[in-house]
């Protein structure tokens, strides 16, 4: 039993990272990785609501009816979506405020419907959270990692809590390509590349 | 019966005379000579160094990109070396040696290599490359700024930036005649409208660029501009200084005719020109930046697959499944 | 028929549950809520543009419903009494900018109708361009002793407002902001006045 916890969770670390091996969520890794601390920031807001509505649909599946099956989940991915808001807005209202928009957007993300049908609707709960759990750290972390890229060359330095980390000298010109929209797409497409270049196991 | 054999022949873009890409590339770089030798003299050394930058790192990259991608090495058809010498034309002289390395990486691998090399890419490579650069870096692309320390004859203001921040009174320093002669602050190898034409002449009579989408830019242009210019001649040049400025030229001879990256019917042909030159002036009279030549041509790169659909109806029956 | 009621009835409990819930939290984190964007958007504008206020403009702000294009809304007013006696207001107003609606806290002296200060409050801009309208407060300083004879717009649209360089849109945002606020206190001045009493 423990062992099967542990693979559904890094599952989701890894083989099925979820940007990169099934390209899912698109939407916000292009849209809120222009600084670490907004990917990072969307990546766990992004794992709390799969980790929560993970958990509550498996644990309803049984009662609830196949043909119903996806407003049932969509309420409850919404409910903590807006619950996820409502927080943000409470105790990280900076936060809340660069990532707007999409914070309510979390309800449509791919991932989060994708695991409830997917893994959650099949599985007793306390996998469905290792899935959940590894999954939304798996989606945090390639976040993370296209958002450094994006930051530490669009802007040469990463900032959190409005305090620079400079990592180039004075004499380093920010690469603004980078942090405006059109360098999401080719900074996804070049790591998507590297990441095919490394067989999965 | 006469289901059982079908030999569908698709309507003619077909077109060779035996050249090879070698001998065109080769033959459109000698046109672009007179514009570069021009901006050579004008600038110095520095831009000698920036073209030979260019070409030199664009091989390089193409070189990397082969063995990368394991294919049989392509720097001999001079595509590469064609694509940096363009690229390295529309830079400043002053422009430093990391912006030229950037920009040829961009244009050779994210504008050309990644889709597939040679005739698969769909926008035009040079301009991935400095549309790029343009964003990221604008003060480079300032004329202005760049050749500073320069000491000219003439009038030392970028003409289209003057037009920009200066309104049309701007374009009283700068006489047509001038514009023609190169006679303008700007970047190594586009100013020179004499030298461009009489290169875009000589591929024409070649036949290595269409005249249809060199012609129907160019009309875009003064045709575009005329409209303008007629309906409130306070606040838009005319269709002259427009013609001769900037990267206009430049883009209808060498950038908007890059092969794989045009039609080849002829009506389409005469859209996506007309459609380049009208981009051009909307966004030089309309949108942020002073010159729109770099986007113009990206965006029409960009409807060139679908505008490519129009197309002569096949002689004969139709068939479906041609 | 059954499959029916019940797909009926999962569907109602789950969402009957949800709302309460919903509910149950809105209200128990509103205040909070108020006070973030309190804390983080107007304090410390408020903060830059009165810094010689002598009361305290975030307590004593009241608000005064009015129509923009058609819609009615209600704008914050924040009252400051100065070291030198004169009587100030500030508010903010809203104009687009490169990735969202830029938002400006201008403060005005009531008496001279002259602009105090002025200080970006929120924006969503790209980091490092457009953000440095906040983050550059000499970009803001330029309004600092304007009247509203002044024709905020940029420079090259024939105003008096200069672009940062490289943030063209964004700088739009800002003059289109300040633009509004001259208008709402052109429109509202006498209600504020009667509030201020």
């Amino acid at each position: 039993m423990a062992q099967s916890i542990a693979k559904e969770f890094t599952k989701g670390l890894w083989t099925e990272i979820a940007p990169f091996r099934i390209v899912l969520g698109l939407c916000p890794i292009l849209a809120v990785t222009n600084t670490v601390e907004n990917g990072i920031g969307m990546g766990l807001a992004t794992t709390f609501v799969l980790v929560f509505s993970n958990f509550f649909v498996s644990l309803f599946r049984n009662s609830i009816p196949a043909k119903v099956r996806i407003p049932c989940f969509i309420v409850i991915i919404a409910t903590f979506v807006t619950i996820v808001e409502l927080l943000m807005q409470a105790y990280t209202y900076p936060l809340f405020l660069k990532l707007g928009i999409f914070i309510p957007l979390i309800v449509v993300n791919c991932i989060v419907l994708g695991r409830a049908e997917a893994f959650a609707s099949k599985n007793a709960p306390h996998l469905s959270i290792a899935d959940g759990l590894g999954m939304g750290i798996g989606f945090t972390f390639s976040l993370a990692v296209l958002s450094a890229v994006r930051e530490i060359f669009g802007t040469g330095a990463i900032t959190f809590y409005e305090t620079p980390i400079v990592l180039f000298g004075p004499s380093f010109e920010p690469f603004t390509f980078m942090v405006e929209a059109p360098g999401a797409f080719v900074c996804l497409g070049l790591l998507l590349c590297i990441m095919n270049l490394i067989p999965k196991k | 019966m006469d289901n059982k054999i079908k030999l569908t022949v698709s309507h003619a873009p077909f077109w060779h005379d035996g050249d090879s890409i070698c001998k065109m590339n080769l033959h459109i770089m000698l046109a672009a000579m007179p514009a570069v030798i021009f901006g050579i003299v004008q600038f110095g050394m520095p831009a000698l160094g920036v073209i030979l930058l260019a070409v030199s790192s664009s091989m390089f990259f193409e070189l990397i990109m082969n063995f990368a991608t394991k294919r049989s090495l392509s720097t001999g058809d001079f595509d590469a070396a064609l694509i940096g010498l363009l690229f390295g034309m529309m830079l400043p002289a002053t422009t430093p040696w990391w912006v030229v390395v950037i920009g040829a990486f961009v244009a050779i691998v994210i504008g050309k290599q990644i889709y597939g090399g040679i005739g698969a890419n769909p926008f035009n490579p040079v301009l991935v490359g400095v549309a790029i650069l343009m964003v990221s870096w604008p003060g480079y692309f300032d004329s202005d700024a760049a050749l500073l320390n320069y000491q000219f004859d003439f009038k030392a203001l970028a003409p289209l930036a003057a037009l920009k921040h200066q309104g049309v009174s701007a374009i009283d320093f700068f006489p047509i005649k001038t514009l023609i002669m190169g006679q303008q602050v700007g970047t190594i190898g586009t100013n020179f409208g004499l030298g461009l034409i009489l290169g875009g002449i000589f591929l024409i009579i070649k036949g290595y660029i269409r005249w249809e989408i060199t012609i129907s830019y160019i009309a875009g242009i003064i045709i575009t501009a005329l409209i303008f210019n007629l309906s409130n001649s306070g606040s838009y040049a005319g269709p002259m200084f427009h013609l001769f400025s900037g990267y206009t030229l430049f883009g209808a001879i060498f950038l908007a005719t890059e092969n794989s990256s045009s039609p080849v019917n002829l009506i389409p042909m005469l859209i996506y020109g007309f459609l380049g030159g009208l981009m051009v002036i909307l966004i030089r009279n309309l949108g942020a930046y002073p010159d729109g030549t770099v986007f113009a041509i990206l965006l029409i790169n960009l409807i060139n697959p679908l505008i490519d659909y129009i197309r002569p109806k096949a002689l004969g029956r139709g068939v479906n499944n041609a | 028929m059954r499959e029916m009621i019940k797909m009926v009835m999962v569907l109602t409990i789950i969402t009957a549950v949800s709302g309460g819930i919903l509910s149950v939290l809105k209200t128990s984190t509103e205040e909070k809520i108020e006070s973030q964007v309190l804390k983080f958007q107007k304090a410390p504008a408020i903060g830059a543009i009165f810094d010689t206020a002598t009361n305290d403009p975030l307590k004593e702000r009241f608000k005064i419903p009015t129509k923009v294009k058609d819609k009615d809304i209600e704008i914050t007013f924040f009252p400051a009494v100065l070291e030198d006696g004169s009587k100030a207001v500030a508010f903010e107003a809203k104009g687009a900018g490169f990735g969202g609606d830029v938002g400006l806290m201008v403060g005005i002296d009531l008496e001279t109708d002259k602009i105090i200060k002025a200080r970006v409050t929120t924006h969503s801009e790209t980091p490092g361009i457009g953000s440095r309208v906040k983050d550059d407060a000499t970009y803001v300083s330029q309004f600092t002793g304007m009247g509203f004879d002044a024709t905020f717009k940029l420079k090259n649209n024939g105003g008096d407002i200069d672009a940062l360089s490289g943030a063209t849109v964004t700088s739009k945002g800002v003059s289109v902001a300040a633009a509004q606020v001259k208008k709402l206190y052109l429109k509202l001045k006498p209600q504020i006045l009667n509030k201020m009493k």
